[in-house]
């Protein structure tokens, strides 16, 4: 393949379901060996994209190459390259993990032998050696979700998409599954994942947002914070931190206080505003006047998660 | 095509079947009760019909008249009543099925040669027994105004051998003991080896309810090699019932066979082809589970029921209807087994029935096919 071309590429992609607009001229390029997050909040159209680019939706309007192959005209020679893990569970609950990787593995035209050999491979990696004859329903979600990308990448595939493969999976699990994804780059495949967790999408090393069916930005996470995020945001840690944040929203209800995002993290709160620190004095006031203590109030560095907030609004 | 990725999918959906016995025996058995339970239900030859008697006469006559009627196996008297409120009583609890209710004049009527004043009552609700009642009570009344005539002309001293009740002689071919059930259940076997039909339309929907059919379809399985593999190991399920079925008519139902089995089984084999793929058309199509179900039983079912002359000769059928049911693989399939097991006919006379089905089994694929991508989502 071509060092210079993309692995995938979207060119204008629009998607339109009756007269619903999902996809909205999304364009963006993926390079080889790249993890590349896909993020928005739920019903953006970042599945709706990723059908288009797998060949599964036909698009309304644009186009998509996939390892320089357009898909709409080379779907059967991309998809034994490729390896998808859809947005539900994407195996068979009542099937053992051998059974669903068998299935896979012979979908995909591996042979007896070559089966055999992947087969160890892909349970040593989702660390489910000895247990192949479990039940697919009776692994835990942390676990389902290794076997399921142990099975996508059955077929050493390319390219790589996974559709919030980690959501609602605890935290331990999610490190886990991110090593996998981490060991699979390394290999030279191709990423792109889309995820609801900031902190995953700060491993990524190229971001797209997408809010509504259009793409509002589009870079490293760097190149995201610089560009959807003017200033820096106001970190405070009052005493009672709930309290506050009520206090806060019904003075921005009652006019007293101008309009900004403000966010709950753990006991401190976010301020998220263009010139966040011209807010420092409406706010003391307006926590004093219901008798708060307003407590240290920073400028700090927005994370990922701010910039998220900030440009859906 | 590739037969490889039509046999990952065909066993994957075997390892499906086998995942526990509740459901293989489920998918094997079913159709095989299913034919048990039909064959009861819609061949129960009438006997012993409860009814109940007002007579208004009370004569010797009127009396003798009731016991000839209610002898033998036909009709049983349930009750003598004395009103017609209790007979609607009897009626509405479902105790009896007819009332016979015979004027104050039937033995006078009857002595002058005036005719048998009575009037039966029947339950509307299980036309069959009435209808049952009324014949057996008619030819009766026939045979009963004949014996009276015959007493009188003998009182009369003229000659009574003369006097004969029509001799109806009816002869029925392929049928000859003209038992029902070696009519209904050849049809009914038709029916209920549409039941694997469901199985595969379940199936599918049960992938795309559980968002695997997207994984499916992103892998390099085309859309036909997923469809035939699904129907595969249901048609080794169909025959498996193949086998079952024909066993239960003949050993249990005492059904002749006179046809050649391996005919049987060949010609199974392509109805199984079509109805399975009429099935994954219905999966197709379907979003949800119960949505296939419902559907399952219009097309693959109720039709099959009402329109492929099981139970009504196709010759009778409104000429737009027919046009229709010709698009189903169960009038053809009822056809082939009436014919094989009755009369004992052979390809000669089914092979056009035979090509029809593979006609049909491979539009319903390419139709399936066809309309797989666009319904993903
Ligand atoms: N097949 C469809 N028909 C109609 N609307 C759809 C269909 N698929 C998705 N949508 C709509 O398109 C929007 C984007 O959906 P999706 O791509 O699934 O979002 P995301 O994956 O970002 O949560 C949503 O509003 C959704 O309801
Ligand atoms: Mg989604």
């Amino acid at each position: 393949m071509d060092a210079q071309r993309p692995a995938i590429l979207a060119q204008d992609l629009v998607k339109r379901f009756g007269d619903f607009t999902a996809v909205n001229g999304v364009s963006f390029e993926v390079q080889p060996g790249q993890i590349f997050g896909f993020l928005g909040p739920n019903g953006a159209g970042k599945t709706t994209t990723i059908r288009m680019i797998l060949g599964l939706l036909k698009p309304t309007a644009g186009r998509a190459e996939v390892l320089g192959l357009p898909v709409a005209q080379a779907a059967a020679q991309i998809r034994p390259r490729v390896g998808y893990m859809s947005q539900r569970f994407s195996l068979y609950n009542d099937l053992t993990v051998r059974q669903n990787l068998t299935f896979f593995g012979r979908a995909y035209g591996l042979s007896d032998a070559e089966l055999a050999e992947r087969m160890r491979q892909a349970l040593d990696m989702a660390g489910l050696a000895g247990r192949e004859h479990v039940r697919t329903k009776d692994l835990s979600g942390g676990w389902r979700q290794r076997l399921a990308l142990s099975a996508a990448v059955l077929h050493r595939p390319q390219v790589l998409f996974l559709d919030e493969p980690t959501a609602g999976v605890d935290p331990v699990s999610r490190r886990a599954f991110w090593d996998m994804l981490y060991s699979l780059a390394a290999e030279g495949v191709t990423v792109l994942v889309t995820t609801h967790y900031m902190d995953e999408a700060e491993h990524c090393q190229r971001l797209a947002f997408i809010q509504r069916g259009r793409l509002t930005a589009c870079g490293s996470p760097e190149e995201i914070k610089r560009s959807l995020m003017p200033g820096p945001v106001l970190e405070l840690a009052p005493a009672d931190a709930g309290a506050a944040l009520q206090a806060l929203r019904r003075a921005q209800q009652a006019g007293r206080l101008p309009p900004a995002e403000i966010e709950l993290y753990g006991s401190r709160l976010h301020v998220v505003a263009p010139e966040a620190h011209r807010l420092r004095r409406p706010i003391a006031r307006a926590l004093k006047a219901a008798g708060l203590d307003p407590g240290p109030m920073d400028l700090i560095e927005p994370s990922l998660e701010d910039v998220f907030i900030a440009s859906m609004r | 095509m590739s037969t490889r990725r039509i046999l990952a999918v065909a066993r994957k959906e075997i390892h499906h079947i086998l995942r526990d016995r509740a459901t293989l025996f489920l998918v094997l058995f079913t159709p095989t009760a299913l034919l048990l339970l039909m064959a009861y239900a819609l061949t129960v030859d009438l006997k012993h019909v409860p009814i109940a008697v007002l007579d208004y006469d009370r004569s010797p006559i009127s009396r003798r008249f009731v016991a000839q009627i209610t002898a033998g196996q036909d009709l049983d008297l349930y009750a003598q009543v004395g009103s017609y409120d209790e007979i609607e009583r009897l009626l509405v609890q479902g105790s009896i099925k007819a009332a016979l209710i015979l004027d104050p004049a039937f033995a006078r009527d009857l002595y002058a040669l005036r005719g048998m004043p009575m009037q039966v009552i029947i339950d509307g609700t299980e036309p069959e027994s009435g209808a049952f009642a009324v014949d057996h009570i008619a030819r009766r009344a026939e045979t009963f105004v004949t014996q009276a005539l015959a007493a009188q002309l003998q009182a009369r001293g003229l000659p009574a051998e003369t006097l004969r009740s029509i001799d109806l002689r009816v002869r029925t071919w392929y049928n000859p003991d003209l038992k029902p059930k070696n009519d209904v259940i050849p049809g009914l076997i038709s029916m209920v080896l549409g039941m694997p039909a469901l199985s595969v339309a379940l199936a599918l929907a049960h992938e795309r309810e559980h968002g695997t059919l997207e994984q499916l379809l992103a892998t390099p399985i085309g859309r036909a090699e997923l469809l035939l593999g699904k129907i595969l190991p249901y048609i080794a399920v169909g025959l498996i019932n193949v086998a079952l079925i024909p066993a239960l008519a003949i050993f249990w139902f005492r059904i002749p066979f006179h046809g050649s089995f391996p005919l049987f089984f060949a010609l199974s084999a392509v109805f199984l082809f079509a109805i399975l793929a009429l099935g994954t058309l219905v999966g197709v199509f379907m979003r949800t589970q119960a949505a296939a179900l419902a559907l399952s039983f219009l097309v693959i079912f109720f039709p099959g029921f009402f329109l492929t002359g099981i139970f009504f000769p196709l010759a009778s059928m409104p000429e737009e209807v027919r046009l229709e049911v010709l698009g189903l693989p169960g009038t053809h399939y009822a056809i082939i087994t009436r014919g094989i097991f009755l009369p004992g006919v052979g390809l000669e006379v089914l092979w056009p029935y035979a090509v029809f089905l593979l006609v049909l089994g491979t539009a319903f694929t390419a139709v399936a096919a066809l309309f797989f991508r666009k319904k993903l989502g």
